[in-house]
């Protein structure tokens, strides 16, 4: 097992990201207002009458400038406290166009009172003031209707590329699973050592040999089934379990010590394969094969409302790991997210001291049986019918 | 010869013992179940083999050598899988067997076995064959003592210079200089002993002092003091 490497974050880290964000958006409000300013000017210098000029225009076209960078300014607080930029199109644009109309309303009695108001220009003569005004607000809702397009454009751009690369991610992340499932379904370190204690078993006690035989037979078979299959019953794995853990008896003799509490209604729940497997080997790997007085494992399975609570139970500490570094159950718990989101979860904890348990919670689902419970009469427990959960 | 059996499975003693039933050559003396245990019955019964198990609750086969007063027994390890031989080798330890074990490769390991005459005793000094265990890292070496050019104080350890390599030894110079004799190994100052048969020359050096040029191109400085019980102890 190599060291857990920290899966690096191809997108900067979330504050890099945020002066990035910050320093583009300074640029384009600067470098789009002075755009716009310029224009105005060149405009003005263009076609400017005397009186135009008279009337203050110039100063006019600075005021509107400065009162449009901080409307907008203040919309885009506006947009961020509101969650916006987590809409899509369709929600966006009735957004969009209102508040196009609230700035420019805004804007326009602003830069008028100032201009008419307090500078106190005279109002030209050749325009109906209300015409000048319809004129000056349908100006005003054009540019900031543009100005949120451009925004949320680059917004809605950016999460999409964001969702995309969180998409590939997983993607990624489901066949380095698979691959990872393939290459070690059991620890061949196990294997060899359960036929090395095999065939000290076979003289000393035959019948137990035999079994052994058996119980290695279907550990094998079942490991190498579960890579086809999605999800088995629980009932199937606890067979399994059962028989990895009977075959490490046999290695450790009475240093290892079994305890099963398994709720009647538990065994049809669906699970990944090798699920439980995983975190047996663990706490036999960490709690029992280190101590040399051995230890109790413990399985636990319980329904509750809407998932099933299933907890591997040994002694030991979380504290260093012992050289545990945990690819196994990073394993495992990147296959119950594929399968189930967010519904499922595994947590490792010491509690308390000295007792290490980890726990896994998935969502309830009865399996239908499948082609991975092959049936021998190696059944240890009585045959539990799938019971009728509430998905 | 005298074997002892250092496994934390009953089951893999038995096998082991069952194996080496038809290898009359082998007396197996006692058992062991963990490191603890294998340290006490070492010191006990000086065997002559060991047959020990890499992976044990507490201490590995690794840390039980390492521990161990030298001279080492020779030393057959037994594992499940390969990643520990792997280590074993570039240990050039003696020998490795897999289980389960292989009687064909069981009677091979025990042929290359070096005859060496056995005492009931731990040795107060070391021969030039006894073979001091350590380790760095995951790099170990049995390193015959004969084949140590220098050894240097390094606090409670010492840093041995051998071949190409100077690991650190988990004791101190002092407990080291106790075991060496004394016709082959000289203690140049508070830090360092030479061994004899690897000076290649010596030019006098400051102050009534010796300089000494070792094979392999090591220097090692002599004070006045250790000059003068130099000059005797190689006038004799």
């Amino acid at each position: 097992m190599e060291p857990p490497t920290s899966s690096r974050d191809p997108v900067a880290a979330p504050d890099d990201r945020r002066w990035t964000k910050q320093r583009l958006y300074v640029i384009c409000q600067a470098g789009g207002w002075s755009f716009f300013l310029a224009i105005q000017l060149i405009f003005l210098q263009l076609f400017a009458t005397g009186s135009d000029r008279e009337q203050g225009m110039i100063g006019a076209a600075f005021q509107g400038v400065a009162v449009g960078l901080l409307l907008t300014h203040f919309a885009r607080r506006w947009f961020d406290w509101r969650g916006w930029k987590e809409l899509g199109w369709r929600a966006l644009i009735p957004r969009i166009l209102g508040m196009a109309a609230l700035l420019a309303a805004v804007w326009v009695v602003v830069c008028y009172g100032i201009h008419y108001g307090v500078l106190g220009h005279p109002f030209p003569a050749k325009y109906h003031p209300l015409a000048l005004v319809a004129a000056s607000l349908i100006n005003g809702i054009v540019l900031m209707a543009g100005w949120q397009f451009i925004y949320f454009f680059y917004h809605l751009f950016d999460r999409y590329n964001r969702l995309r690369i969180e998409q590939l991610r997983l993607v990624a992340s489901v066949k380095d699973a698979e691959l990872r499932a393939l290459k070690s379904q059991i620890n061949p370190h196990f294997i060899f050592n359960s036929l090395n204690s095999l065939r000290g078993l076979i003289d000393e006690n035959p019948g137990r040999a035999r079994e052994a035989v058996t119980q290695l037979a279907n550990l094998l078979r079942y490991s190498l089934q579960s890579g086809q299959l999605e999800t088995v019953p629980l009932e199937d794995e606890l067979n399994t379990v059962n028989d990895y853990l009977a075959l490490e008896q046999v290695r450790h003799e009475e240093r290892l010590r079994v305890r099963l509490d398994i709720a009647p209604e538990a065994p049809g729940v669906s699970i990944p394969p090798m699920l439980v497997q995983t975190l047996v080997e663990n706490a036999v790997k960490y709690g029992i094969a280190p101590r040399r007085e051995g230890g109790e494992i413990a399985i636990v399975a319980r329904c509750e409302r809407d998932r099933l609570r299933l907890q591997v139970i040994n002694p030991g500490t979380l504290a260093g790991g012992g050289g545990s570094t945990g690819v196994g159950l990073r394993n495992a718990a990147d296959r119950l997210r594929l399968l189930f989101g967010a519904q499922a979860s595994l947590s490792l904890r010491e509690d308390p001291p000295g007792r290490v348990v980890a726990e896994v919670l998935v969502p309830l689902r009865v399996a239908s049986r499948g082609p991975g419970s092959g049936d021998d009469g190696r059944r240890a427990g009585p045959e539990q019918p799938a019971a009728t959960l509430s998905p | 010869m005298n074997a002892l059996l250092i496994d934390d499975e009953r089951l893999a003693r038995n096998e082991l013992r069952r194996l080496l039933a038809k290898h009359p050559a082998i007396t197996i003396v006692g058992e062991a179940a963990n490191a603890d245990e294998a340290r006490a019955r070492i010191a006990e019964l000086r065997p002559g083999l060991i047959f020990l198990d890499v992976q044990m609750p507490g201490d590995d086969g690794f840390a039980l050598l390492e521990s161990l007063e030298p001279p080492l027994p020779q030393v057959i390890f037994t594992t499940a899988y390969d990643e520990f031989a792997v280590k074993a080798f570039t240990c050039n330890a003696l020998d490795y067997l897999l289980k389960p074990v292989d009687p064909a490769r069981l009677a091979a390991a025990l042929e290359r076995l070096e005859s060496r005459p056995e005492s009931g005793q731990a040795p107060l000094r070391l021969a030039p064959e006894d073979k001091v265990f350590v380790r760095e890292g995951e790099r170990c070496w049995f390193v015959e003592v004969k084949s140590i050019r220098l050894m240097e104080s390094e606090g409670n350890y010492t840093r041995v210079h051998f071949g190409d390599a100077q690991p650190q030894l988990f004791r101190s110079l002092n407990a080291m200089e106790g075991r060496l004799d004394p016709r082959a190994f000289f203690r140049a100052n508070r830090r360092q002993i030479i061994n004899l048969s690897w000076i290649d020359r010596i030019e006098p050096w400051f102050s009534g002092g010796l300089l000494v040029h070792l094979k392999g191109g090591l220097r090692v400085e002599l004070s006045r003091r250790q000059a003068q019980a130099f000059r005797e102890k190689m006038s004799l």
